[in-house]
């Protein structure tokens, strides 16, 4: 009976997306409030229908309701609770309903918090976001449909795949979805302003936290999933450069660009018509993401459920949505009014450029991603780009966007002097050329890119620090008085800071990883002894042990250091019988930022086992970074002040910096 | 700067990435671009030793050798033509006899396969792409190939 | 029942959720550009005097949003009028035609989706069901659930494998039985169970390995009546009627007569001795329908039936040799009909006419050292 509550929930959802859809666009053409004010409580109600649906759903994994094709498919009564929970979006119908959830969760808190909003803006918010629920429930209910019953109810499911049975796996998509469907709200914010062909203030003030909030689940997500498949695919890379990794990868550029727009546009009313075309791309590309992953379009390591037959579908919305918003800015965005006026040297200067980067590096992983799908419908020759093509196009886009990063935030709004930029960098200048050269002295002969990457991201985050110390006066102002203006800096401020630094801190991380890490692949006996680095790993011998679900066998490695035990490594093969599967787990050792990686391969006749075995230098600064990008924008998120930005008076240029 | 000399500057920043993009996209597009092949194309395409490409195909049975050094030699197969693969390093877990399997490398000049990398499908119900587009391209194309041509045989094999 | 009551009453809050903010008479206070700039404005403010901006700086950023301000303030004023009093017909016609269409569409669209009358089945309320009333396969994925968290557990092996047997599942039962055989220690009996799940999961044919087991079986209790019986089926498939029939007749002298298995014995050997040459497990055939449509037939008639497929088989086969899977049916055929030297010819034959292709050459070879023909 649940899951039919739960089914019919979210056919009413439907119905109610649509009305959401029609009633408040017809009230909004024909000014008419009444029928305007349709659009909140129909969201509202919208989000707790799709809510019962979820719950419904979650309830039948939770009690293994196997008269539920879904849950039978993709769960087993003896798993444990928690992988349980998580199998409600392990598959491709549970992860659709999650989608449209999140989806009406921003409806509602659109609608809850939108009060003071221009009612026809609200309307025609509301109007777009509707049109979109209304269309992916319809996928759900007719391809993908989560409440499929079987009758008679067979008595025990078919699992969930071994290798999904991991926390990290379990916690990304949900965190990608909030990213991604995050930034369907300043999409709804740009077609309404496209509609209506005139962008109010309010608009403005609402786009960056909302896009702001999406940037940082995507980012976290992204780290998530990165980290995971680090550790559990056992190959010891963090990025591969995946199409699915890369269906997150472009609208978090594209998100990237559109939050640094939407700062321009909030503060100085300029960039509004490059914003809505960057609100457009960032969700046109969320739903390419999800369209990637879930029709099979583009197979990899991450598709587990891929069906071509429901590409068509999601590919008819995909072709309605994004053509059709870019058919309206064609259409209306020449009459919308041009904002304000500013120097090229400036900082909406320093973020135009930025967004330029951005936009291009997201437009060569877009190329790196499709173009051998459009080679192959063209000629039918099949290729593949890998890491070698977006090494050589995506990061020398990055290089001189990171070396730009530190002069954006000193640059004044309107007219900047990057002169005087440039000096106040003098000292996070010469901190990246004493590392550049640190580096060189050490390493003696390892690669030259090195030395040169980790002086670009020491002067990315002495940059930002730089910043702070500016902003608060450290050097020229008495100590106390300088720390109390630190502490009354707006937090925006300070999280832009933050989120800087986080890039830096990645930045190192992935340079010390790529250019630094030493692999050895071993085959052991037991009592034998490799070394790696400064560490000698002795292989004590293979242990067979069982786990809930599963058999394992682990190999024992001992870690010494200069004679000294530091600790055991046991990575380990499982085998899951139900299934026949067998995984990879790897064994990792952190010391400091850096980390020892191994993992087990086949073992041999003659009881020695192949080990794969990796030293990381700075690997784990690539997720750090990310969380403390994430950091700095929850900072900035917390950070409620909506000020235009001042010009600075030509005047008080010695004087302190105004806050913002 | 009047007003049209900072469009100007803009516009002209502007064209500059998007020409460096550009250059950039296409000079990788000829440099490293990996070709997929079965190891049908490789014999009908001579492809040259040393050109970077993918082979792709599935594991013919009983050609797995494992010798000193950890290198292991195997043939991936599209039922038409068979192609040896030298490969040194750890299998993925899923690689196995009569499965699908990605190898990159290159060609030597004796026409083995040297391969640096070596994909195999990624759980009980996925075939690479490519193998599956290259092996109905074969006709050998089984829904489920490895585990039906096992179960056909008369065998009391159990391991 | 209740399920209706809650549908509809869910209908009705979706209906209430349209309907309730177009009942409400009085005008919903809405923002405006002026509220954003007004609320700068007043930020500024609340900033100059904590000190966080100087004066100069408040000046120029109070006069930007003031410019701003002033202009919204003209273009607002046209956007005021047009939210004016509507016409109450649109809001009427909204009413009704959610009031309608909203149950109407969500009931056809349900209807045609949902299956209303089927009961859930959680967990919980299927523990609940009596064990006998549960089906077989159930109670398998019971065992199965506890042998993947104990898969040492060699009892449980023991357990499930005659029914794997029974359910027709030979492979698992073959594991099955091999886990036991393992985890328990090796008795005679596991032995012969063993090598009886090899042979159905050969349709039936005496494999080498299921005969080593026979015999392994044997070495530890000379009187092992599956065994025995078992080995002279083996003997009976591989053309020595008179061994297999010897082993069979001294297995019934020492019998016990109520031992369950004396009929199948007294059946197997009266077929050895009426049908000469056409005997045969009924499992193993050339494919299952025929075999089918052969078991409904009378003996005499089943054996002709059975051979003329052969034969048919047989002269596909010589005109067309590329058909391995054509070859392992007639070959297989021969060894249940007994007749091992054809059985050995088409092997040979087949060996030829897979000559230029290892791969299938070596599944021949294969098939030949399984049923045991011949070394090569």
């Amino acid at each position: 009976m649940i899951a039919e509550i739960g089914h019919y929930a979210l056919v009413l959802a439907l119905g109610l997306a649509l009305v959401q859809m029609i009633v408040p666009a017809w009230g909004a053409r024909t000014g008419d409030a009444g029928l305007m004010s349709v659009a909140g409580s129909t969201a509202l109600a919208q989000f707790a229908f799709t809510g019962t649906a979820f719950a419904a759903l979650a309830w039948c994994h939770l009690a293994s309701d196997f008269s539920v094709a879904n849950v039978y498919e993709n769960s087993h009564s003896a798993k444990p609770f928690l992988y349980k929970l998580t199998g409600i979006w392990g598959n491709h119908e549970g992860s659709m309903l999650l989608w449209v959830l999140i989806l009406a969760l921003f409806g509602a808190l659109v609608a809850l918090f939108s009060a003071n909003l221009p009612m026809r803006l609200r309307a025609h918010v509301l109007a777009v976001q509707g049109a979109i629920a209304a269309a992916f429930d319809l996928f759900i209910l007719l391809t993908s449909n989560p409440f499929a019953r079987l009758s008679p109810a067979p008595y025990e499911g078919r699992d969930l795949n071994p290798v999904l049975q991991d926390i990290g796996l379990a916690v990304h998509p949900p965190l990608l979805y909030l990213g991604y469907v995050g930034f369907s709200i300043s999409f709804c914010f740009a077609m309404a302003a496209l509609i209506e062909g005139r962008i109010d203030a309010a608009w403005a003030r609402w786009v960056r936290p909302w896009a702001l909030a999406a940037w940082m689940f995507l980012t976290l997500g992204i780290a998530m999933g990165s980290y995971w498949a680090y550790y559990e695919l056992g190959w010891g890379g963090f990025w591969f450069w995946d199409p699915v990794e890369n269906a997150s990868l472009m609208p978090w550029l594209a998100g990237t660009a559109l939050l640094h727009s939407a700062v321009v546009m909030e503060k100085r009313e300029a960039l509004k018509i490059w914003t809505i075309l960057l609100a457009i791309l960032a969700f046109s590309l969320s739903l390419i993401g999800t369209f990637l992953v879930r029709s099979g379009v583009l197979t990899s390591v991450h598709t587990f459920a891929n069906d071509p037959a429901r590409g068509v579908f999601i590919l008819m919305i995909l072709v309605a949505f994004i053509g059709g918003a870019f058919a309206l800015y064609a259409w209306r965005a020449p009459a919308l009014k041009a904002g304000g006026l500013f120097a090229p040297i400036s900082r909406e200067g320093a973020l135009v450029l930025n967004n330029l980067f951005l936009t291009a590096a997201c437009a060569t992983v877009f190329v790196g991603t499709l173009y051998p799908l459009a080679l192959e419908a063209l000629t039918g020759d099949k290729i593949s780009v890998g890491a070698p093509f977006f090494n050589a196009t995506f990061a020398p886009l990055m290089v001189p966007l990171l070396a730009a990063i530190p002069f954006g935030p000193l640059l004044a709004w309107k007219r900047g002097d990057l002169y005087a930029a440039a000096q106040r960098l003098l000292a996070a200048f010469g901190l990246a050329l004493l590392a550049v050269a640190t580096v060189f002295a050490v390493e003696q002969g390892g690669p030259v890119l090195a030395p040169f990457g980790i002086g670009l991201a020491v002067f990315v985050m002495a940059g930002a620090a730089s910043d702070i110390v500016e902003r608060a006066g450290l050097l020229r102002l008495p100590f106390p008085t300088a720390l109390a203006r630190a502490a009354g800096l707006p937090r925006s401020a300070w999280g832009t800071a933050l989120a800087h630094f986080g890039v830096g801190v990645t930045l190192l991380g992935i340079v010390g990883n790529t250019q630094w890490s030493a692999e050895r692949i071993v085959a052991l006996k037991p009592g034998e002894t490799v070394s790696l680095r400064q560490y000698d790993l002795t292989f004590e011998g293979a242990v067979p042990r069982a786990g809930p679900n599963y058999r394992e066998l682990a190999a024992r490695l001992t870690v010494r250091r200069k004679g000294e035990v530091i600790g055991v490594l046991e990575p380990s093969k499982r085998t899951f019988p139900v299934r026949g599967a067998t995984t990879t787990e790897a064994a990792l050792m952190t010391r400091g930022a850096s980390q020892l990686y191994a993992s087990v391969g086949d073992s041999e006749a003659d009881g020695s086992v192949m080990l794969r075995l990796y030293h990381k230098p700075l690997v784990l600064l690539i997720w750090l970074g990310a969380l403390v990008m994430v950091a700095g924008g929850l900072l900035s998120l917390s950070d409620r002040r909506l000020r235009v930005g001042a010009p600075k008076p030509a005047r008080a240029r010695a004087a302190a910096q105004p806050a913002e | 700067m009047t007003r049209k000399q900072r469009r100007l500057a803009v516009i002209a920043a502007a064209l500059g990435v998007l020409g460096l993009a550009t250059g950039l996209v296409l000079g990788a597009l000829r440099d490293s671009i990996v070709f997929f092949n079965s190891p049908t194309d490789i014999v009908e395409k001579e492809v040259p030793p040393g050109a970077r490409i993918r082979v792709g195909g599935l594991v013919r049975p009983g050609s797995v050798q494992r010798s000193e050094g950890m290198q292991i030699r195997f043939e991936v197969t599209d039922g038409n033509a068979a192609l040896p693969v030298v490969y040194r390093g750890l299998l993925p877990d899923l690689f196995r006899e009569g499965q699908g399997v990605v190898a990159e490398g290159a060609l030597d000049a004796g026409g083995v396969f040297r391969a640096d990398t070596v994909l195999a499908k990624h759980d009980e119900t996925y075939m690479p792409k490519e193998v599956a587009d290259a092996l109905k391209k074969q006709g050998h194309w089984k829904n489920d190939s490895g585990s039906k041509g096992a179960a056909a045989e008369p065998q009391g094999v159990v391991r | 029942m209740t399920l209706w009551f809650i549908l509809a009453m869910m209908t009705a809050a979706a209906i209430f959720a349209v309907l309730w903010p177009l009942g409400r008479a009085r005008p919903v206070r809405q923002g405006s550009d002026l509220d954003v700039y007004r609320d700068q404005l007043a930020e500024l403010e609340r900033d100059r005097q904590a000190g966080l901006i100087g004066a100069a700086e408040y000046e120029a950023a109070r006069v930007e949003v003031a410019r701003r301000l002033l202009a919204a303030a003209d273009a607002g004023a046209e956007t005021v009028e047009t939210v004016a009093p509507a016409p109450l017909w649109r809001r009427r016609l909204v009413a009704v035609g959610v009031f309608a269409l909203l149950p109407l569409g969500a009931g056809l669209l349900y209807a045609a989706l949902g299956v209303p009358s089927l009961p859930g089945a959680p967990l919980a309320a299927r523990t609940q069901t009596p064990l006998a009333e549960r089906p077989i396969e159930s109670l398998v994925a019971q065992v199965e659930a506890h042998l993947e968290r104990h898969p040492e557990d060699g009892r449980g092996w023991e357990v499930v494998a005659p029914v794997y047997l029974r359910l027709g599942r030979f492979e698992d039962a073959v594991t099955a039985r091999l886990n036991a055989l393992r985890l328990n220690g090796a008795t005679a009996d596991r032995e012969a169970d063993y090598g009886e799940a090899l042979v159905a999961a050969a349709n039936g044919v005496v494999t080498r390995e299921a005969r080593a087991a026979f015999e392994r079986a044997l070495a530890r209790d000379r009187e092992h009546a599956k065994a025995r019986y078992y080995l002279g089926l083996a003997a009976e498939q591989d053309g020595r009627r008179e061994q297999a029939a010897d082993i069979w007749r001294g297995l019934l002298a020492a019998a016990p007569e109520n031992a369950p298995w004396v009929a199948l014995v007294r059946q197997s050997l009266a077929r050895l001795a009426a049908e000469p040459g056409a005997g045969g497990t009924a499992e193993s055939g050339p494919s299952a329908d025929e075999l089918a449509a052969a078991a409904r037939l009378a003996p005499e008639e089943r054996a002709a039936m059975v051979r003329g497929m052969v034969e048919r088989l047989a002269a596909r086969l010589r005109e067309n040799g590329s058909d391995l899977e054509g070859w392992r049916r007639l070959i297989r055929a021969y060894m249940v009909l007994g007749e091992r030297e054809k059985a050995q010819a088409a092997l040979a034959d087949a060996r030829r006419a897979a000559s230029g292709e290892p791969d299938k050459l070596r599944e021949i070879n294969e098939l030949g050292r399984t049923l045991g023909l011949g070394d090569s």
